[in-house]
């Protein structure tokens, strides 16, 4: 309680109350806020140091004016006045308002007005309060603008994050975890429990107990399911916010989609195991090798020791025959373990595609459609062509295969990506800027995912025993990877499969082309266009120049003219037009001493005997012939 | 008769590749690998050399380095059943380093004896 003090006489009262008034104006004066008080008139009456200061003037030049002459008329009328007759009326007005004082330039202040009367029954004056709020507005803003950022963030973040309550409810979901779960929206997943995404919902609890005992909590790998149920492999954490007393507050879950990875551990788990089958295969290739080579020996010379046509030398031929199969099986088994080595030219890659893709055509069952996109593009790898249409050959036969029954469409497309795609696809070394990516697809049967994880294994088949050796695939993986490519593979029982090949494109100059000087004239005689179009996109590469006959005329014309006469001529023996008793007749009887590479089938039994010993044939090669065998073979006959 | 060594681990083949040049009526050495071929050279006897690339010891490749070496005009003939390790660039190192022809596995035999008459024939022309 105050003490009242006593006033014993007018003289010390007048003192005691300018005192007082002393005291009260300081605490005025001293406020922060400029305090004001304002007549009907809206002349200032009473104006406090902190508004004087802030105007810059002294008290007496504002005493006695109106708020017009002091704010403006115009912003008196527009912007003040309403308020303050609203507090005339009666009411405490407030509101904020942006302006300028000569002290701090423009801020930000609240301002009071609240009615005041001297009179009763009558509200005389208004006292006008106005706070800076300038500095705590900005900080307000300044928070705001910092949880939108945090929330950004946190809805941005790649890792799915969640907050749930202690029972696991989830409290609210960012977006990566909503794209995990494959969740339409917010709403609907803050009802659910963190617990259905659990595929062993045993797990979800045991977790939970794990968080209690300790608050951090990695999990590791956990099989998830999303909204429609799907497997999705995740990597969770977990942490239990616990308030002061130790009371679970609520638990911060990290949900890592870790598909691609799994996918990717997978495939490098497939590439180390065909290179261990590949070793291991080539190893037993090459002392299978060494046995043919010893088998073929014997024959060689049994058949030497036999008098021709004798029953014991047709026995000698099947064995011979049969060494000759054997061999092109090792050879396979060579090319998948990447113990062959590939003579590589600089090639279109579409060239070769639609080749092939026009050989395939001329061939192909009725109940099946035939879709491709094969635009004319510059994108050149460095590959051994007859290896490359071997590749897409096998692709588009093995798809047409799978369609055989039901029929379906075969679509073939080549584009060019960026390292970029194919680092992200691939996730591998990247050893050129651009790669070819060439993508074959069926509406065939499909496989099972235990299937397509062994594909790639040489003798892996699913066809009957007997038809097909499962080494067709085993060697373009061996092809491709030789090439420093990729094949991979995707598929759905009963839906179909793609075989997706990644080829790097090489920017390297092709120098061959170039020395015209060296070029040397192949005639090539055949029945077939596309496959000796890709031997000879082989050989043109290598600087050759090459002259396709098919029939028997033409022949005779060229050989007879001297500009055009070949330094050598390739017969395959599918040549139709021109059959092997044709081809020894016009040797014979044009005199033609132009040496001669003879190409046969190697199912095919050697009918041709005659052929074969007319002298005329001074190498023989087997399909598939790679580039490397006949550019030896040209080189050795042209040397 | 020129005299024609033939290198190979691999016994039956050995005996195979032997017999077919006895028959021809050539003088045969043989050795079981490149160490036993080159410490047994004898340059006076052999013209020729039949080697196979991949063996146990000193391997092919040093035989045809080595035997160049120690007679140049000896002619080489490759023979490989293709590279154990890596991708077999062994043929075509072969013949850069001097071997005058070379024979994936499994090969001709008529053809490989064409190989060594011309190459034994060039010799006596030279």
């Amino acid at each position: 309680m105050k003490k009242k003090p006593e006033i014993p006489d007018r003289n010390d009262y007048l003192e005691f109350l300018s005192k007082e008034k002393e005291i009260s104006d300081q605490i005025i004066n001293h406020s922060r806020s400029m305090i004001t008080i304002i007549n009907r008139e809206y002349i200032y009456e009473k104006v406090n140091s902190t508004f004087c200061d802030a105007h810059q003037v002294v008290l007496d030049t504002i005493l006695g004016k109106s708020m017009g002459d002091v704010w403006g008329h115009d912003t008196f009328q527009n912007d003040i006045k309403k308020n303050v007759d609203t507090c005339f009326s009666g009411e405490t007005v407030q509101y904020e308002a942006s302006f300028f004082t000569p002290k701090s330039g423009t801020r930000h202040f609240e301002v009071v007005f609240r009615p005041l009367s001297t009179e009763p029954g009558k509200i005389t004056h208004l006292l006008a309060e106005t706070f800076d709020i300038h500095d705590l507005k900005n900080t307000k803003q300044a928070v705001i603008e910092k949880e939108e950022e945090l929330r950004k963030f946190e809805s941005n973040l790649p890792i799915g994050f969640l907050r749930c309550d202690p029972t696991g409810r989830i409290i609210h979901a960012n977006k990566a975890f909503l794209s995990i779960a494959e969740c339409q929206d917010e709403q609907s997943i803050s009802k659910m429990n963190l617990r259905s995404f659990y595929q062993e919902e045993e797990l979800f609890e045991i977790q939970m107990y794990q968080l209690a005992s300790d608050h951090t909590q990695n999990f590791g790998r956990v099989s998830l399911k999303n909204c429609s149920g799907k497997e999705i492999p995740c990597r969770v954490s977990g942490f239990l916010a616990v308030n002061g007393s130790g009371r679970p507050v609520y638990i911060d879950f990290a949900v890592e989609d870790c598909s691609r990875e799994l996918m990717l551990e997978n495939r490098l788990l497939q590439a180390q195991k065909l290179e261990t089958i590949g070793s291991l295969a080539g190893g037993i290739a090459h002392d299978f090798n060494n046995i043919l080579a010893t088998i073929s020996g014997y024959s060689e010379m049994l058949q030497d020791d036999l008098p021709k046509d004798s029953e014991l030398s047709d026995k000698v031929s099947k064995i011979q025959g049969a060494v000759r199969k054997a061999q092109s099986i090792t050879n396979q088994i060579l090319t998948f373990s990447r113990h062959v080595e590939q003579e590589k030219v600089l090639i279109n890659v579409s060239e070769v595609l639609k080749e092939t893709f026009g050989f395939v055509k001329s061939s192909i069952p009725p109940n099946i459609v035939l879709k491709s996109w094969i635009p004319k593009m510059n994108a050149n790898v460095l590959a051994d062509p007859t290896q490359l249409f071997r590749v897409f050959l096998n692709l588009m036969t093995n798809a047409i295969q799978a369609m055989e029954e039901e029929g379906g469409t075969l679509s073939v497309n080549i584009e060019v990506v960026k390292r970029e795609f194919v680092k992200h696809e691939l996730n591998r070394a990247i050893i050129a800027d651009e790669y070819v990516l060439l993508s074959f697809k069926d509406t065939g049967e499909g496989m099972e995912p235990s299937v397509i994880g062994r594909i790639f294994e040489p003798f892996f088949t699913t066809r009957e025993v007997g038809k097909g050796t499962g080494l067709g695939l085993s060697v373009i993986h061996g092809i491709v990877t030789e090439m420093e490519g990729e094949i991979l593979v995707s598929s759905k029982k009963s839906e179909g499969s793609e075989f997706l090949v990644y080829l790097p494109v090489s920017k390297r100059y092709s120098a061959i082309r170039e020395k015209k000087n060296i070029l040397k004239k192949i005639l090539f005689i055949t029945g077939n266009k596309y496959e000796s179009r890709i031997l000879s996109l082989a050989l043109e590469s290598a600087g050759y120049e090459l002259i396709f006959i098919s029939d028997r005329k033409n022949f005779v014309k060229v050989m007879n003219s001297i500009s055009e006469r070949p330094d050598l001529i390739i017969y395959m023996s599918d040549s139709k037009q021109i059959n092997p008793e044709d081809l020894v007749r016009i040797f014979v009887s044009q005199k033609i001493l132009t040496p001669c590479i003879l190409i046969t089938d190697q199912n095919q039994e050697i009918s041709d005997k005659n052929l074969l010993n007319s002298g005329i044939i001074y190498q023989q090669l087997n399909k598939p012939v790679s580039l490397k065998e006949i550019r030896n073979a040209i080189q050795d006959l042209l040397r | 008769m020129p005299g024609i060594l033939i290198v190979e681990d691999d016994k039956e083949l050995r005996e195979m590749l032997k017999m077919s040049l006895l028959r021809k009526g050539y003088t045969v050495q043989e050795a079981e690998n490149g160490k036993e071929a080159i410490s047994h050279f004898k340059p006076f006897i052999t013209d020729l050399v039949v080697t196979d690339l991949i063996m146990p010891e000193e391997d092919g490749i040093k035989v045809v380095i080595r035997l160049r070496e120690l007679k140049p005009t000896i002619k080489i003939i490759a023979i490989s059943g293709g590279g154990k390790v890596g991708p077999g660039s062994y043929l075509k190192l072969a013949k850069a380093l001097g071997a005058d022809a070379i024979y994936s596995k499994p090969f001709s035999i008529k053809d490989l004896i064409v190989k060594i008459e011309q190459l034994l024939d060039n010799e006596q022309h030279t």
